[in-house]
């Protein structure tokens, strides 16, 4: 099986994929390796889904459709690219869908209100004073709101490089875009961003 | 070096730089060109403002029961002749049993058909023939086994919080 990943990625100049071959054993039944890849990335997709709607219960629902098409597509699956770009291209598909379908239309309110689904954060090893957990959630809300406010594939592609540290190469294949289109949108998100940012520093 | 600001192709560069990918030569030599270029200055320092602002951005943790209720949606994807199957997993561990047990009935329909009897005993038969095609209880059973696998290790993690 190893022999037959490195067959077919060394053509896309593609480095030995662990989770490839992991998929690949899925594909011939062995569902242990399933629940490898889903405790892997459990994380990522949810947190990646979570900044792209800024809702915890449309992310892990979203999530979870991510997770069952993986499980779908196990038949059919061929490593032609990193297993992590297949997985943030069905996401980013999914999350996209989501955002122009509404649903997850109560984002603004809630950007505008309390933030439940964040956790608290520790300031510092001692408990935070009440001045600085206010001056965190005020700096937290505008973060939010200033990602939130960037055209959705600008978002996307903010948060695969920023949080997922994935190459330009990498976002481009899940936005099905080229990666001189990607260095576009990160520039013009990170200008945006900067704007409504650089006064934190 | 070339202004990065001036040149657009460097201002990827300049991106690295202020999200701490460069590595420790390319950085020094931009360190040398911020110091003569107030335009690139103000862009490093902006931008590693915004990836700071960011830093502070954490995710909620995953709910704990997240697999649980993954593994559900995908048992509810196994058809119906994966859960007439289910009483008979035990009996049907190995591959080999049920696909020998439908090459019996594929031989005993054969049998039948080659008996001098009327049509109604040949219809019977054939309905079993089509019915336990050896491909569909492979299928099925290997859908089985990977739920199974899957089941056993969210039963492992169960307990513990996602973070």
């Amino acid at each position: 099986m190893l022999e037959r990943v490195k067959s077919i990625m060394s053509g896309a100049a593609v480095a030995l994929d662990y989770d490839a071959e992991l998929m690949l054993r899925v594909k011939e039944g062995d569902g242990a390796s399933f629940g490898v890849l889903l405790e892997k990335y459990r994380s990522s997709v949810v947190h990646f889904l979570y900044r792209m709607v800024q809702n915890q219960a449309v992310a892990e629902e979203l999530a979870q459709e991510v997770f069952l098409r993986v499980y779908r597509s196990r038949t059919s699956y061929e490593p032609t690219a990193k297993f992590t770009t297949w997985l943030f291209r069905i996401a980013t598909h999914l999350a996209l869908n989501s955002i122009r379908d509404g649903k997850s239309e109560r984002l603004q309110e809630r950007l505008d209100g309390d933030s439940p689904d964040q956790p608290a954060k520790q300031v510092s090893d001692r408990r935070p004073s009440v001045e600085q957990s206010m001056v965190y959630q005020a700096r937290l809300a505008e973060v939010r709101q200033a990602v939130a406010a960037l055209p959705e594939k600008q978002r996307a592609a903010v948060l695969m490089h920023k949080y997922h540290e994935m190459e330009y190469s990498q976002i481009a294949r899940a936005l099905s875009c080229s990666e001189s289109a990607v260095k576009s949108l990160l520039f013009r998100a990170y200008e945006t961003l900067r704007a409504r940012l650089a006064h934190m520093a | 070096m070339k202004c990065p600001m001036e040149t657009g192709e460097s201002l990827e560069r300049l991106l690295a730089y202020a999200s701490r990918k460069l590595d420790a030569g390319d950085s020094a030599e931009l360190e040398r060109h911020l110091e003569i270029c107030p335009a690139c200055r103000e862009f490093a320092a902006g931008q590693r403002a915004v990836w700071e602002a960011l830093d502070d951005w954490e995710a909620a943790p995953v709910s704990s029961d997240f697999d649980r209720r993954l593994g559900e949606r995908i048992a509810g994807q196994v058809s119906w002749w994966d859960l007439a199957m289910r009483p008979f997993r035990p009996l049907t561990a190995w591959r080999v049993v049920p696909v020998a047990a439908a090459a019996c009935v594929a031989i005993l329909a054969g049998v039948l058909l080659e008996r001098p009897s009327g049509p109604a005993l040949v219809r019977p038969a054939t309905a079993q023939v089509e019915t336990l095609q050896p491909d569909q209880v492979e299928h099925a059973l290997d859908d089985l086994e990977m739920i199974s696998q899957f089941d056993s290790s969210v039963r492992m993690d169960s307990g513990s919080p996602r973070i």
